[in-house]
């Protein structure tokens, strides 16, 4: 198998298997659907051209993940207007919620909060409330992040508590 | 957690349209992308020879102080220099092949970084030579037009230092807020050892 032929079949294999995946990641980087959808398509571009020096020292899923998080950073940091607004979880921990944990029985209207709640974080914490949200464990989020296990540790139970006090139904508190 | 409210299941069943880009796709986004940095040096060229041209042709008919020449002549050979070497940091702006390789972390240090030594490009290679066009350009229509360009140029050069003075303090906060961002950096990886 030759070096085009390998790039070209690891980048249709990841897409099929990561489309849905890297479209939700999208959706935590940019509101805009026209802007998003020019985003998905610099990600896939980005992930092809990745598969060029793809060696397999990390699993496909931690490269696929960081190049498209790396995409994304790289995206959130030129606008630079809506840059200088976004918080770190420990400020977004901090700042009250404005819909007071409010129960809503729109799975629509809960994805649109989710995602506002999302954009509001910077890049890094971004990472590790997507990465959480997509299931992944502590040890693969510090892979893709470079976090120590404490340190995802620790971002991963604030991330938990702001989310069960903004969606827990009627609650405030963490589960 | 009622069922409908759960973070990851309302994250995780969101409706998408995957959408694969075609290899045929991919293959033609990298024609696009090296026909428009071509595109890009020719635009990027193209403004400080127009503006020589002119000089040149004014220096020709109008000004008749040689103090100037060597000052446009600066402003000018710096102007040029400052294009290459912005455009040099501007095309390395593409994603290297090997970041895959770098954590999150090590990443977005490394694009902060990259992102503040252009603030510091812009200011030295494109803000500074335009300020030294600019004023030489105000001081020779002050010696053609001698007493008069006070009262008729005040305007214009009371907006010209405004915009120079804004032009400084939005970059000088986007630098501040950049290094703010590396401070914060440097204290996740202390917390990371």
């Amino acid at each position: 198998m030759n070096g085009v032929a390998s790039q070209d079949e690891l980048y249709r294999d990841v897409a099929e298997q990561f489309g849905s995946a890297l479209e939700r990641l999208a959706r935590a980087y940019e509101v805009d659907p026209d802007k998003r959808r020019d985003l998905i398509q610099e990600i896939h571009f980005q992930l092809w051209r990745s598969f060029e020096r793809f060696d397999a020292r990390c699993s496909t899923r931690t490269w696929v993940y960081r190049v498209a998080h790396h995409v994304a950073a790289s995206h959130v940091l030129r606008e630079r207007r809506k840059f200088s607004n976004l918080v770190s979880v420990e400020e977004l921990e901090m700042l009250p919620d404005k819909d007071h944990g409010h129960f809503a029985a729109d799975r629509r209207i809960n994805l649109d909060r989710l995602s506002a709640l999302i954009q509001q974080l910077k890049p890094l914490d971004r990472q590790v409330i997507v990465s959480y949200l997509e299931d992944m464990d502590a040890a693969s989020i510090g892979e893709i992040t470079g976090l120590s296990p404490a340190n995802v540790a620790m971002r991963i139970s604030r991330i938990k508590n702001i989310l069960a006090r903004r969606f827990h139904e009627g609650g405030n508190h963490a589960s | 957690m009622h069922p409908e409210n759960d973070p990851k299941k309302i994250w995780q069943s969101q409706p998408v349209e995957p959408s694969v880009m075609t290899i045929h796709l991919l293959r033609r986004r990298v024609r696009q992308l090296h026909a428009k940095t071509r595109w890009g040096l020719v635009g990027s060229l193209s403004a400080p020879i127009t503006g020589v041209f002119f000089y040149a042709l004014a220096i020709k008919s109008r000004f008749h102080y040689p103090v100037l020449r060597p000052l446009f002549a600066l402003a000018f050979a710096w102007s040029l220099a400052g294009m290459y070497f912005l455009q040099r940091g501007m095309w390395s702006a593409s994603m290297p092949g090997d970041a895959a390789l770098r954590t999150g972390l090590e990443f977005y240090r490394r694009e902060i970084e990259r992102r503040s030594k252009l603030f510091r490009r812009v200011m030295w290679c494109s803000f500074l030579p335009m300020v030294l066009v600019i004023g030489t350009f105000i001081l020779a229509l002050a010696e053609t037009a001698g007493s008069a360009i006070f009262p008729n140029g005040m305007p214009f050069i009371a907006l010209v230092v405004v915009w120079i003075v804004a032009y400084f303090a939005i970059r000088m906060r986007d630098e501040h807020e950049l290094q703010r961002e590396l401070d914060e950096l440097s204290e996740i990886e202390k917390e990371n050892r």
